[in-house]
């Protein structure tokens, strides 16, 4: 439904997108992470129709961007990170407004206008003023505006940002009741967001795409993923010893017991294949007391955190 | 057509439920009874001569006061995302836009008009002088609001677009008066061909000359062709 081909953006002389590649199909939700100035809100716009590519091509629905933009935004709904909204005129003439240039058919309005705002729990403040709502439910109004029309494509810029606990349910159920039948692709600087709803999750940085994969997948393709936790009642100096002579364990890292830990904390870097766990359980067993072993998941914050500071590193060695 | 339809109507709400419309159909109003009692009642003379004249030299302040926030408006408050990105060519966002603004127009013409009851009442006034006059003010206003419309799609500031359209539309009021400093025929001919002013008094007269029309029609053509080019160019 998206695809990204080789796509770049300049400024001027600034380069703010660099070769950017990547699809998104029917029935799936990307997440699209990045820091702040990363190229997320330009990608974004360029599939949208708001700006147009330097180089490359954005294709939408099968149409491409630079040529057939005007037929691709009847497929896409688009919430921008700051929700345009007319702050004088009220939330139905808003949606209506929206409603009608998306093409709407006249009689369709007031069941459409409905739909919307059911579906982003609007119903309270339909006939107020855009001005006198409140941060969440201007965030829900332009997440309305971009549910009109019932778009294939569905691009969120930061939705829940503003949004309170329950709104933020609330809106990500939406989100993922749309990605049934539906390409959606999401920006967002929550982690445990992408977690909860995208099937899979694109990392940008400094405007190059560093890796697009499942949740779990960018997980296993990073190293903490071979990082494995004990709990031993055990002194620090011999437990080390006979860690370290356990083939596979390429290091490790000790916290010593005192205040809430009265047991030696260890992470031993591991090597990635079967049975290393198993040998540093039979090296601990029988000489001390194991607590506790695991092999710790890495959460998305350190997957992302990864991969931005495989980045800079490259950056800066080039 | 259903999308300039549309963004028309959404162009209407914005001006009636903002205070724009109302102070600048009020302030044009006001100025014209002014000049009206002033011209007709003091002055004597049982015409709009004088009124539309006065009419005119008051739109080159209040169109831009009209024109100011179309699209300097939807810059500032981000909402030039949405109409960028909504089924709607940089063409049809410009109609829309103009098509609302002219609607203001003609709502300060319509208001103009209760200065015709006494006129009628107590005088026997040339109609097709009147109306052609008229003509003369929708055309001049459409072309005042076009180049308006074009300053504001270049700035996000609603101030600097207001202002410039000002300084433009003064520009083109009075540069038949550099006629008298010029000596080549063909300068001479045309800063009166680009006089605002001097096209405008043809119609008060009563003529409906066609070099005028077309003049104004092409001015409103021009801006509007270059504001579309400039957001097709933003793009």
């Amino acid at each position: 439904m998206i695809a990204l081909d080789s796509v770049s953006k300049r400024y001027g002389s600034k380069t703010v997108l660099h070769d950017v590649s990547f699809t998104v199909e029917r029935n799936e939700i990307v997440g699209f992470l990045g820091p702040n100035g990363a190229g997320k809100t330009t990608t974004i716009r360029m599939i949208a129709g708001f700006t147009a590519a330097t180089s490359g091509t954005v294709t939408v629905a099968g149409l491409d961007m630079a040529v057939d933009n005007r037929e691709a935004a009847r497929r896409i709904g688009y919430l921008p990170e700051h929700p345009p909204l007319y702050d004088t005129l009220d939330v139905g003439a808003y949606l209506r407004f929206v409603a009608r240039v998306k093409g709407v058919p006249r009689r369709g309005v007031a069941g459409e206008l409905e739909r919307v705002a059911g579906a982003c729990r609007l119903e309270d403040v339909f006939r107020r003023e855009i001005f006198k709502l409140s941060k969440g439910y201007r965030q829900r109004v332009g997440l309305a505006q971009a549910l009109l029309g019932r778009p294939d494509i569905l691009l969120l810029d930061e939705p829940t940002i503003g949004l309170d606990p329950g709104q933020i349910l609330e809106t990500r159920e939406v989100i993922r009741s749309f990605g049934a039948g539906h390409a959606v692709l999401l920006s967002t600087h929550i982690l445990p967001e992408v977690t909860l709803i995208c099937r899979r999750v694109a990392i940008v940085h400094h405007g190059r795409l560093l890796a697009i994969d499942t949740p779990d997948g960018l997980r296993g393709a990073v190293e903490e993923t071979r990082i494995v936790s004990l709990r031993i009642a055990a002194p620090a100096a011999e437990a080390r010893a006979a860690l370290l002579a356990v083939d596979g364990v390429r290091g490790l890292d000790m916290t010593p017991p005192g205040g809430d830990a009265p047991v030696l904390a260890v992470e031993c870097a591991v090597e990635d294949r079967d049975g290393v766990e198993a040998a540093i359980a039979r090296a601990v067993a029988g000489r001390w007391e194991l607590l506790e072993m695991r092999r710790r998941a890495p959460t998305l914050e350190n997957v992302f955190l990864h991969y931005v500071r495989e980045a800079d590193r490259a950056e800066a060695a080039s | 057509m259903t999308g300039v339809q549309a963004l028309y109507v959404k162009e209407l709400r914005l001006y009636f439920r903002s205070p724009i419309a109302y102070f600048a159909i009020s302030v044009f109003l006001i100025g014209t009874g002014y000049f009206y009692t002033y011209n007709v009642f003091l002055g004597g003379t049982a015409t709009m001569d004088e009124t539309f004249q006065n009419m005119g030299v008051l739109l080159t302040v209040v169109a831009p006061a009209i024109s100011m926030r179309l699209f300097a408006g939807e810059w500032s408050g981000r909402t030039m995302e949405l109409l960028m990105t909504l089924p709607l060519a940089p063409w049809q966002i410009a109609i829309g836009k103009f098509l609302g603004a002219l609607t203001i127009l003609l709502a300060m013409a319509l208001g103009t008009a209760i200065n015709l009851i006494p006129m009628y009442l107590f005088s026997e006034p040339e109609t097709l002088t009147i109306l052609s006059g008229y003509i003369g003010f929708l055309l001049l206003g459409a072309a005042c609001l076009a180049i308006g419309m074009l300053f504001s799609a270049l700035t996000q500031n609603q101030i600097v677009a207001a202002l410039a359209t000002v300084a433009a539309l003064l520009g083109f009021w009075f540069v038949g008066n550099l006629q008298n400093f010029q000596s080549s025929p063909f300068l001479w001919r045309l800063v009166d061909y680009l006089s605002f002013s001097s096209h405008y008094e043809t119609f008060i007269r009563g003529l409906l000359p066609g070099e005028s029309v077309g003049f104004y029609l092409a001015v409103v053509a021009v801006a509007l062709t270059l504001a579309t080019g400039y957001l097709q160019w933003r793009r």
